[in-house]
C-alpha cells in the first residue's frame, strides 16, 4: 500500500487536488452517514404521519414527509446506507466474478480463457441497465438479488481490465522468471502478478461503484429493486415523483443525494486512475 | 490479414455471440418462477380449466426444449410470436418503437459529437482562453452526474417548477441531457490528442509554411484525431442505448426502452426475448463497424 500512498501524495500531471479532497470529504460524509445516521435521526423511516402527507420541511421534520407521511430525512439516510451496502456488495461480486474468473481463466491457458470471455462478451453485449432488468425479473425483487444482479451486469468490466493488466503483466520478466522456476499458473497469478495489478482493479471498481449506484436507482425506480417499502433512494424517486407538484421536496432530497455522491465518485475515480493505474502511465 | 477477411472474421465471432444470448435470454426468462399466466389469474378470476386452455393456446405447455425450437425455427424468419398482453405480433410492437428509439439517439449522438468535436477543436486553438476549462468541466459533468438524475432534475425545474416543458412526452431534454453527456466524454480524450498532436512534425511543417492555426486544426489535427472519436464510439452508443433506455421511460416516449419497461413488468415473454435481442443485436453490429472503420481509418490496426 506504500507505493500507491506515495503514487498518491506525488500528484501526477492534470489531476486536481482540490476536487479529491472534496470527493474524499463527499464520500466520508456518506459513509459515516450510511454507518451512524440511522442513529441520529430521531424518526422511523416507515412510521407514517397521514396527517402530514406531501408536508414542507419545517423545523421538526427538517427535509418534510412524503406522500405516505413518512420522514424524508430518515429515509434519506437510511437509504444511504442501503444504496452504498447494494453498490459495494455488487462491486465486490463483481470484482470476484470478472477479475477472479477471468483471471484464472488467462493463468490456465487459452482455452478456459476462449469460453470465460465468450460468456462475458455476451454479458457485455447488452446495455447494463437492461440486462440487470431481466435478470431481476428471473430473480425476483430484494436487497440479494439486487447485489447479484448488478454484480453479474458489472462483471465483464472488470474482466476486462483485469485481462489487460494480466496481459501486461505476463511479458514482463518476473512472470517470465516464475514460470521457468516451475511455478504453476494460479500460484504466479496469486502471489506476483495480483499485488501489482491490484491498482488497475481498485481503480475500475471506483469506476463501477457510482454506476452501480445509479442502476440500483433506475432499477427500484423502474419497481424492481428493492421492495416497496425500502426506503432506498430509486424507491423514494419513484415513490415521490408522482407528487412532484404538490410535494418537490420529497423527490428533490434523493435526487441531490444521488447526484452529490456520484459526484464524489467521480472526483475520486479521475485521481485513482491517475494515480494507480499503470495502464494509462506506461501506454503513452 | 486483409481488412475484408479480418471483417469477416470478425462478423462470425459477433454471430456467434447473438446466438449465445438468444439461449441464454430464452433460458434465462424460463427459470423466473410464474408466468404470464399467472400474473393474468392473479388479476382476474380464471378458474383452473381456464388457465389450462390459456397455456395451451399461448403453447406454454411444451416442453422448453420444444418451446425453444419453435421459437428459434419462427425468429430466423422474423417472427418473434405474439405479444402475450396486447394481442400483437412482438415483431410489430418493436418496429413501432423503433423509430422513436433510433431517432432520439441519432439526434442525441448528432448533436454530442458535434458539440464535444468543435467544444475540443476550439479548446485546441485557443489554449490560453477558458475553453481547455469548459472541456474539463463538460468532462466531470458527464462522468460524474447521471442521465438519470439529469432527467429528473430537469423535470422538476423545467417542467414542475417553471413550467416551460410538459413532463411527458417532448424530445427537448433527453436529446439535450443524452447530447450533453456523449460531449463530456468525447471532448476531453479529443482535446488530449489534438494537443498531443499539435507538437508532431508534420503540424511544424504546416505552421513554418505559414498555415493559419484554423487551417491547421481543420486540415492535419481533426481528420487524424477522427480515430479517437472512433475507438470511443463503441463504448459511447453502449452508453446512449442505455441512456435512451431510462431517458424514454423518465419521459414516457414510446421507444424500445419503454416496450422493454412494459414487457418486462407485465411478464411479457415474446416480447422481452424481442427487445432483448434487437438491443443486443444493435451494440453487437455497433461493435463490429466500430471495429471495422476503425481498422480502415487507422492503418496501424491491421496487423
Amino acid at each position: 500500500m506504500s507505493s500507491y500512498g506515495a503514487a498518491l501524495a506525488a500528484p501526477p500531471r492534470g489531476s486536481n487536488k482540490v476536487g479529491f479532497s472534496f470527493g474524499m470529504a463527499i464520500l466520508g460524509l456518506a459513509l459515516l452517514v450510511a454507518i451512524i445516521g440511522p442513529t441520529l435521526v430521531p424518526h422511523d423511516p416507515l412510521t407514517q404521519e397521514l396527517a402530514a402527507r406531501n408536508a414542507p420541511p419545517d423545523a421538526a421534520h427538517w427535509f418534510g414527509h412524503d406522500h405516505l407521511g413518512r420522514d424524508v430525512l430518515a429515509r434519506l439516510v437510511a437509504g444511504t446506507r442501503i444504496s452504498l451496502a447494494v453498490a459495494l456488495g455488487a462491486t465486490l461480486l463483481a470484482m470476484l466474478l470478472g477479475a477472479g474468473l477471468g483471471l484464472a481463466a488467462e493463468a490456465l491457458g487459452r482455452w478456459p480463457s476462449f469460453l470465460v470471455f465468450g460468456v462475458f462478451d455476451m454479458v457485455r453485449a447488452l446495455p447494463s441497465i437492461l440486462l440487470a432488468l431481466t435478470l431481476m425479473v428471473a430473480l425476483g425483487i430484494g436487497i440479494i438479488p439486487l447485489i447479484v444482479a448488478l454484480g453479474v451486469a458489472y462483471a465483464p468490466h472488470m474482466a476486462l481490465v483485469a485481462r489487460a493488466a494480466w496481459r501486461r503483466e505476463s511479458a514482463t520478466g518476473y512472470v517470465a522468471a516464475a514460470r521457468v522456476m516451475g511455478a504453476a499458473p494460479l500460484a504466479t497469478l496469486w502471489r506476483h502478478v495480483l499485488p501489482n495489478i491490484a491498482g488497475a482493479l481498485v481503480t475500475q471498481a471506483a469506476i463501477i461503484m457510482p454506476r452501480a449506484i445509479t442502476t440500483e436507482s433506475v432499477l427500484s425506480f423502474f419497481g424492481l429493486g428493492v421492495s416497496p417499502e425500502t426506503p432506498s433512494w430509486g424507491r423514494m424517486i419513484s415513490g415521490a415523483s408522482r407528487f412532484a407538484e404538490s410535494a418537490p421536496h420529497a423527490v428533490l432530497a434523493p435526487v441531490l443525494a444521488l447526484c452529490v455522491v456520484t459526484l464524489g465518485f467521480a472526483l475520486v475515480g479521475d485521481r485513482l486512475r491517475l494515480a494507480l493505474d499503470p495502464l494509462r502511465e506506461r501506454g503513452r | 490479414m486483409s481488412i475484408a477477411l479480418q471483417a469477416g472474421l470478425g462478423f462470425l465471432r459477433q454471430a456467434m455471440l447473438l446466438a449465445g444470448i438468444a439461449i441464454a435470454v430464452f433460458l434465462l426468462i424460463r427459470i423466473v418462477p410464474g408466468d404470464v399466466v399467472d400474473s393474468m389469474a392473479l388479476e382476474g378470476s380464471l378458474d383452473d380449466e381456464a388457465i389450462a386452455a390459456l397455456r395451451a393456446e399461448l403453447g406454454l405447455d411444451a416442453g422448453t426444449l420444444t418451446q425453444f425450437r419453435i421459437w428459434v425455427s419462427r425468429a430466423l424468419v422474423g417472427d418473434f410470436g405474439n405479444s402475450l398482453r396486447f394481442d400483437r405480433p412482438a415483431s410489430e410492437l418493436i418496429l413501432a418503437a423503433l423509430p422513436t428509439t433510433l431517432g432520439l439517439a441519432a439526434l442525441a449522438l448528432a448533436a454530442g459529437l458535434a458539440l464535444g468535436i468543435v467544444m475540443a477543436a476550439a479548446a485546441a486553438l485557443w489554449p490560453g482562453s477558458a475553453l481547455p476549462s469548459l472541456v474539463e468541466i463538460l468532462n466531470l459533468w458527464s462522468i460524474a452526474l447521471p442521465t438519470f438524475c439529469v432527467g429528473l432534475a430537469a423535470i422538476l425545474v423545467f417542467s414542475v417548477w417553471l413550467g416551460w416543458l410538459p413532463v411527458i412526452g417532448q424530445w427537448l431534454s433527453p436529446v439535450l441531457i443524452l447530447a450533453v453527456d456523449i460531449a463530456g466524454q468525447v471532448a476531453k480524450p479529443l482535446h488530449e490528442d489534438l494537443k498531443e498532436a499539435a507538437t508532431a512534425s508534420h503540424i511544424r511543417t504546416a505552421r513554418a509554411k505559414g498555415l493559419s492555426p484554423a487551417r491547421i486544426v481543420l486540415r492535419h489535427l481533426l481528420p487524424n484525431a477522427l480515430t479517437t472519436v472512433v475507438a470511443l464510439g463503441g463504448l459511447i452508443l453502449a452508453g446512449l442505448i442505455g441512456g435512451a433506455l431510462t431517458m424514454e421511460v423518465l419521459f414516457g416516449l414510446p421507444g424500445l426502452g419503454t416496450l422493454a419497461y412494459q414487457a418486462i413488468s407485465g411478464r411479457d415473454y415474446p416480447v422481452i426475448q424481442a427487445v432483448v435481442l434487437v438491443f443486443a443485436v444493435g451494440v453487437v453490429m455497433v461493435n463490429w463497424a466500430t471495429d471495422a472503420i476503425q481498422r480502415s481509418l487507422d492503418p496501424r490496426l491491421r496487423r
